[in-house]
C-alpha cells in the first residue's frame, strides 16, 4: 500500500508560485499494477517524481513500507566519463551490493544490455539506444517491489524490445509497477488501479476499464468547456465589432 | 538484507568518492599527472623568480617550504569550496536514486577532494624533501588542525555559494574570478608582514589569510606571523558559515531549487 498524507508540491516560476498539488490525500491499494493518468501538465511526473525520491514535498508524506525503484530507463545518473562497468558498479555500491553479487548483476546487464566492447568504454561514446539498453539491464538487475515507469518503455531495436518484455515479465512475476503513460492501450494490458490526475486532485479506481472511462469523460467534458469558452470569446469579439462599426 | 540509515550513507558516499575520483582521474594515465601540474607549476614559478633573483625573502626560511606552506593550503580551501559548490551543478541526475541525498554529494566531493590535496601534499613535500629542505612541521597536531580549520571553512563557504549559484547561476563565474585577488591577498608569495601594520590591519579581514599564517606558524620552523592573527576569527566564519549551509540545506532550499 501507498499512502500520501496531506502532500503539497508549489513550484517558484516567473510568475510566482504555481502549487501542483495542495494537500493531497490519498491510498493507493498494495499488490496492484498502478497507471497514472491525466492530460499534460496534470501533475503524473511531479507525482512520480515524487514517488522516486527524486524531488521533495513542500510539506506532507509518502508512507510505504514497499521498496519503488529508480525511474526505469533512467540514464540522468550516468556519468558519461566512466565506463557502462563502472557506471552498474556504482550503482550496485548504492544499493550496498557488493562481492560476488555485485559482479552476478555486472553479468547480468553485460548479458542483458548487448553491449560487446563498448561495455568496457566511456558512455560518452554510446549511442542514445545503447544508452538507453544499458541503462534498462540495471533497471533489470535488481529488485523492487515497485518500478517506476514514466511513459516510453519500449526502447532499441526489435530484438531488444523482445528481450526487455520478457526480462520485465519475468520481474513482473514479484513485483508490481507505476506507470505514466497517454497510452491508453498500455494502461490497459498493465495496470490493475488507475489513478487519474486532475487539478492537483486524484481519483483512484480500481479497474482500468472504470479510470480510463473516467478520464475519457472529463477529457470530453474539458474540451466541450474549452469550445464553450472559445464560442462566447468570438461572440464577444462579434458584438465589439458591431459596435466599432456604428 | 535492510540496511541501517548509517550504512546507506556510508554506502553511497564510498560510491560517489569512487566515482568522484573515476572520473576525475579517469582511465588515462595523464589524469593525475595533470592534477599534480597545477600546483607543481605555481610553486615552480615563484621559487625561480624569488629565491634565485632576490635572495632570502623570509629571513632564516627557506622560501620553497615557506611558499609550499602557503600555497598548499590555500589550493586546499580553494578546491573543496569550488568543488562543493559546483556540485549542485554537475551532480543533478544522481539525484534519481532515492538513496543519494544532495547532501552525501556535498560530503563525497568535500572528501574526494581532501584525499587528492593530502597526496598533492605529500608528493609536493617529499619532492622538497628529496632536494634537501627541511619540510617536517614542527607541531604536526597543530598543523592538521588548521588543515581541519580550513576544510571546514571551505565546505561551509561551499555549501553557501552553492545555494547562491543555485538562485543565481551567473555568481559561479563571479566566485570563480574572487579567488584570484583572493590569492594575493593571502600572503602566499611572501610574508604579508612585508605591508604596514595598518594595511594588514585591513588583510586581516580576509579569513583565508588567518588560515595561510595559521599553517605556516604550525609548519614552518622560526615563521613569524602576523600579529593580527586570531584563531577565532576563522573558527567563528566556519561555524557560521557550516550552520548557515546547513540551515538553508534544512529548508530545503538546495534540494528544491536546483530541479
Amino acid at each position: 500500500m501507498i499512502r500520501l498524507e496531506n502532500l503539497t508540491k508549489s513550484y517558484l516560476t516567473l510568475r510566482g508560485r504555481k502549487y501542483v498539488f495542495r494537500n493531497l490525500s490519498l491510498e493507493i491499494p498494495g499488490g496492484a499494477n498502478i497507471g497514472l493518468i491525466g492530460r499534460n501538465g496534470a501533475g503524473k511526473s511531479t507525482l512520480m517524481r515524487l514517488l522516486s525520491k527524486v524531488d521533495l514535498p513542500d510539506s506532507g508524506d509518502i508512507i510505504t513500507t514497499a521498496s519503488l525503484s529508480w525511474p526505469v530507463g533512467l540514464s540522468g545518473g550516468m556519468q558519461s566519463t566512466l565506463t557502462g562497468r563502472d557506471n552498474v558498479k556504482f550503482v550496485c555500491r548504492i544499493h550496498g551490493v557488493r562481492g560476488p553479487l555485485m559482479r552476478k548483476k555486472i553479468e547480468y546487464v553485460q548479458r542483458f544490455a548487448q553491449l560487446g566492447q563498448y561495455f568496457d568504454e566511456p558512455i560518452s561514446t554510446y549511442s542514445s539506444g545503447m544508452r538507453a539498453r544499458l541503462a534498462f539491464g540495471t533497471s533489470m538487475a535488481f529488485h523492487f517491489d515497485y518500478y517506476l515507469i514514466d511513459e516510453v518503455m519500449a526502447v532499441g531495436d526489435a530484438t531488444f524490445k523482445a528481450r526487455s518484455r520478457k526480462a520485465f515479465k519475468k520481474r513482473l512475476k514479484k513485483s508490481k509497477v507505476i506507470i505514466v503513460s497517454h497510452s491508453m492501450r498500455l494502461i490497459r494490458r498493465m495496470c490493475d488501479v488507475v489513478v487519474v490526475l486532475e487539478n492537483g486532485n486524484a481519483t483512484v479506481y480500481d479497474s482500468a476499464e472504470k479510470g480510463i472511462a473516467a478520464y475519457l469523460e472529463s477529457g470530453k467534458r474539458y474540451n466541450a468547456q474549452l469550445a464553450k469558452a472559445h464560442r462566447a470569446a468570438k461572440r464577444k469579439q462579434a458584438a465589439l465589432a458591431a459596435v466599432g462599426a456604428s | 538484507m535492510a540496511r541501517t540509515a548509517f550504512q546507506i550513507q556510508r554506502d553511497v558516499i564510498y560510491a560517489l568518492l569512487l566515482r568522484e575520483m573515476a572520473s576525475r582521474f579517469g582511465k588515462t594515465r595523464v589524469g593525475f599527472f595533470w592534477v599534480l601540474l597545477e600546483p607543481v607549476a605555481h610553486l615552480v614559478f615563484p621559487i625561480f623568480m624569488f629565491s634565485y633573483i632576490r635572495h632570502r625573502i623570509v629571513p632564516g626560511i627557506d622560501y620553497p617550504v615557506f611558499l609550499a606552506y602557503g600555497f598548499l593550503p590555500f589550493l586546499m580551501f580553494k578546491a573543496i569550496c569550488l568543488q562543493t559548490m559546483d556540485g549542485t551543478r554537475t551532480n543533478r541526475g544522481l539525484l534519481a536514486y532515492r538513496q543519494i541525498l544532495l547532501m552525501d554529494v556535498f560530503v563525497a566531493k568535500m572528501l574526494a577532494h581532501c584525499v587528492i590535496q593530502a597526496i598533492v601534499f605529500l608528493v609536493v613535500l617529499t619532492g622538497l624533501a628529496m632536494l634537501g629542505f627541511d619540510v617536517l612541521p614542527p607541531f604536526p597536531l597543530e598543523f592538521g588542525a588548521a588543515l581541519v580549520l580550513a576544510i571546514a571553512l571551505a565546505f561551509g563557504l561551499g555549501m553557501l555559494f552553492a545555494a547562491l549559484t543555485s538562485v543565481a547561476p551567473d555568481a559561479r563565474a563571479i566566485i570563480r574570478i574572487l579567488f584570484m585577488p583572493l590569492y594575493f591577498a593571502s600572503g602566499i608569495l611572501f610574508p604579508i608582514t612585508r605591508f604596514s601594520n595598518e594595511i594588514v590591519d585591513w588583510l586581516a579581514l580576509n579569513p583565508v589569510l588567518h588560515l595561510v599564517e595559521l599553517t605556516r606558524l604550525y609548519a614552518v620552523e622560526g615563521y613569524e606571523p602576523m600579529r593580527q592573527l586570531n584563531v577565532m576569527y576563522p573558527l567563528s566564519l566556519a561555524l557560521v558559515s557550516l550552520f548557515g549551509g546547513l540551515a538553508l540545506y534544512r529548508l530545503r532550499f538546495l534540494s528544491r531549487v536546483t530541479m
